[in-house]
């Protein structure tokens, strides 16, 4: 079987439910960063959207 | 009756011009860049385990050859068995119907096969769909097996969902630019993602710092 | 099945349908819960020889 020549030791294992708790735990943590980075992103929007609106209301005088 | 070509022959000679588009409007030929495509057709699994095989033999092949993900590995640039059932399915070019089944019914029980899906989806399907169809598997944390260039590495489904939505290069495969969320969402293209945690906001910020705080 | 490649005859493959490919899901899934029993059964065997 060329395709699946094993030449190196593989040390990864990929069995599930060893430690569910922990398996959960490690789950909900990353879980959490990607809220927090989507929540991040969102913020960053509506701080982009209110400086074109502010840049928007500016007077010409203002504007040089 | 509707049959598939069991080769590749008029796949890659005649649908580079001619041929129908993925729901993304991309050309399925051409999604994966050339040298990629051309390891692929050159490599004895392809040969031997990817020629005249349906959308049900690719649970087959998956279940008895896909151990882990990856684009090409080793210093030979091996094409992965994934990588290539993945150029298989852009030749099949599976309905959404087929794609449900490996992603729920099939995935619940083969992970390697909702994995293989999931990128399918991500390449070939329109950015609402992408999203609509990848995120609920954001819950999926079975462990995964990816392999590279560099070595075996674990990650995780929902890590692997996440690569597919953020990231520009997964697989050995450029993805396509598809749109932020937030883009959609103020489109009222899609609305808000809701996370299987529920709504967590006071949690969130002690909960991440805490962790990290232990694990650093 | 490479020969047929080889010598360029490439005919054609039937399309499975979502129903096709949800039995095939099953008697795979089926097929290796059998497997794992009859591990279990060999290795229980095995146990009972030892005993012996």
């Amino acid at each position: 079987k060329n395709w699946d020549d094993e030449e190196e030791v593989d040390e990864v294992d990929d069995t599930d439910d060893v430690d569910p708790d922990a398996e959960y735990a490690a789950w909900k943590l990353r879980e959490l960063k990607r809220i927090k980075r989507e929540r991040e992103a969102i913020e960053e929007r509506e701080k982009e959207l209110e400086e074109v609106e502010r840049r928007k209301n500016l007077t010409e005088e203002e504007r040089k | 009756m509707a049959t598939h070509r069991a080769d590749e022959k008029r796949f890659l000679d005649e649908r580079g011009s001619s041929g129908p588009l993925a729901p993304n409007g991309l050309n399925p030929a051409t999604i994966m860049e050339k040298p990629v495509r051309e390891r692929i057709v050159d490599c004895y699994f392809w040969k031997d385990q990817c020629f005249a095989v349906n959308e049900a033999d690719i649970v087959n092949r998956v279940v008895d050859h896909v151990h882990f993900i990856g684009g090409t590995y080793g210093d030979a640039q091996r094409p992965s068995p994934f990588l290539c059932l993945a150029f298989k399915l852009l030749q099949l070019g599976p309905g959404d119907d087929v794609l449900r089944e490996y992603l729920e019914f099939g995935g619940e029980k083969f992970k390697y096969l909702r994995a293989l899906a999931l990128f399918y989806v991500r390449l070939t399907r329109q950015a609402k769909d992408v999203y609509l169809f990848l995120e609920p598997f954001l819950k999926d944390y079975r462990k995964l097996k990816r392999r590279g260039r560099t070595g075996t590495s674990l990650t995780f489904m929902d890590e692997f969902v996440d690569d597919l939505l953020v990231k520009e290069r997964v697989c050995g495969t450029t993805l396509w630019k598809m749109p932020k969320r937030e883009i959609l969402e103020d489109l009222d293209v899609l609305e808000p993602r809701i996370s299987p945690l529920g709504d967590i906001e006071d949690l969130l910020e002690s909960d991440v710092e805490e962790a990290d705080g232990r694990n650093g | 099945m490479q020969h047929l490649r080889a010598i360029g005859q490439t005919g054609e493959v039937k399309k499975a349908s979502a129903e096709d490919v949800r039995e095939r899901i099953e008697r795979i899934w089926e097929r290796m819960q059998e497997e794992k029993k009859d591990d279990v059964k060999t290795l229980g065997e095995r146990l009972e020889i030892r005993k012996e």
